[in-house]
């Protein structure tokens, strides 16, 4: 008898739809954006800031204002869930043997949390903020 | 011991009768202690021999029984009934096409298995009088979770990449070839690398991560993939160095 196989297909455009871990997986890749859009406004503020002051004050009154706000807010929640997941990753790609053992992936995770705090801290110190 | 009856919403597909695979219901009286297999090898022994699916071990060593339960890639030798409601839903598992019922078409896993040299390439092959070959328990640690694979095909099941691109090479193959790489005994890395570290190699893995969630030997192959990744990526950066293979 020959042989039919049945092949079933997979929507191109929806299959992240079909199970969570692929929602958490576009999350975290959607959270890159808004990475990136605030890394251009960053720029946009040196650039502002090196046109003089008028330049800077208009670039200062917009990222303050109500919009600025809410898009600060957002870029917050999604740079937390980019870093997060990201740590959360990190034992997989970052395998690290001592002798005969593998070193634990919490502790490579707490470490990134830690140099992550530690940055925080000297950044807020440099800012003048804490 | 207990007894529950268990609904088991079985997708069947006979190719000589059917163009389409549909939902087939067994209500089966199954043990406290079953795992689905039990409950499947009920349905074949006692209410329809033409149920197909494949098995072997019973014991997750042989990596025949996989299959979606509920939608989740799972071997059912380990998925245990009192984790399910009384209603299951069995399906062959996806991104596969269906051979007959439960059973898939291997074919393409098999000759991608094939394209990365799964096995030891040593520098020089030895006569077996001259006795094994060594290693410490360090070496062995380097590879060994990746050698725990079973071929069970799980992970390719779970991979939306291998689902939109049939021509990733995909986890468990790359994870295999990423085994034997981390070998002592082996120098067969850069025969291995055309498939390994082109396009449709590690580069095509977007790490999703789902392979190594649903992993029921724990072999990580997402770790294995981006691993090769950053040794690829220093191959390549180290190839511009003077004396470097371009």
């Amino acid at each position: 008898m020959s042989r039919k196989p049945y092949h079933r297909e997979v929507s191109k455009t929806t299959w992240f739809l079909k199970q969570s871990r692929y929602q958490h997986y576009m999350l975290h890749e959607i959270s890159s954006v808004f990475v990136a859009i605030y890394v251009g406004v960053l720029i946009v503020g040196l650039f502002r800031l090196a046109q003089g002051p008028e330049a800077w004050s208009g670039w200062l009154a917009a990222v303050t204002s109500p919009i600025g706000v809410i898009f600060h807010i957002l870029v917050f929640i999604f740079s937390i869930i980019h870093t997060t997941s990201w740590f959360k990753a990190v034992p997989q790609a970052m395998r690290i043997q001592r002798g005969e053992e593998i070193v634990p992936g919490n502790l490579i995770i707490g470490a990134h949390y830690g140099v992550w705090a530690v940055v925080s801290v000297v950044v807020l110190l440099v800012a003048g903020v804490a | 011991m207990s007894e529950r009856q268990i609904e088991l919403e079985v997708l069947r597909y006979r190719p000589e009768m059917d163009d389409k695979p549909f939902f087939q219901t067994y209500s089966v009286p199954c043990q406290e202690e079953w795992v689905v297999l039990d409950a499947l090898n009920y349905v074949k022994d006692e209410m329809d021999r033409t149920l197909s699916y494949r098995w072997s071990c019973h014991m997750f060593v042989c990596g025949s029984c996989g299959m979606a339960i509920n939608g989740e890639p799972k071997l059912a030798c380990k998925a245990f009934l009192r984790d399910y409601q009384t209603k299951i839903r069995i399906e062959p598992l996806s991104n596969f096409p269906i051979e007959r019922d439960l059973v898939i078409v291997q074919d393409d896993f098999i000759e991608k298995l094939e394209s990365v040299k799964p096995y030891i390439i040593p520098k020089q092959e030895k006569p077996i009088d001259q006795g094994e070959y060594l290693q410490t328990p360090a070496q062995l640690k380097a590879y060994k979770q990746y050698s725990m694979c079973i071929n069970c095909l799980l992970c390719y099941s779970a991979c939306p990449q291998y689902a939109l691109e049939e021509k990733f090479i995909g986890p468990a193959a790359l994870a295999l070839a990423h085994r034997y790489n981390m070998d002592s005994r082996d120098v067969g890395r850069s025969a291995r690398e055309h498939v390994v570290a082109s396009h449709d190699g590690i580069w095509a893995c977007s790490f999703v991560g789902a392979c190594s969630q649903v992993c029921p030997k724990d072999v990580d192959p997402a770790g294995a993939i981006q691993q090769v990744k950053f040794t690829s990526a220093v191959d390549y950066l180290t190839s511009f160095l003077p004396g470097g293979k371009r």
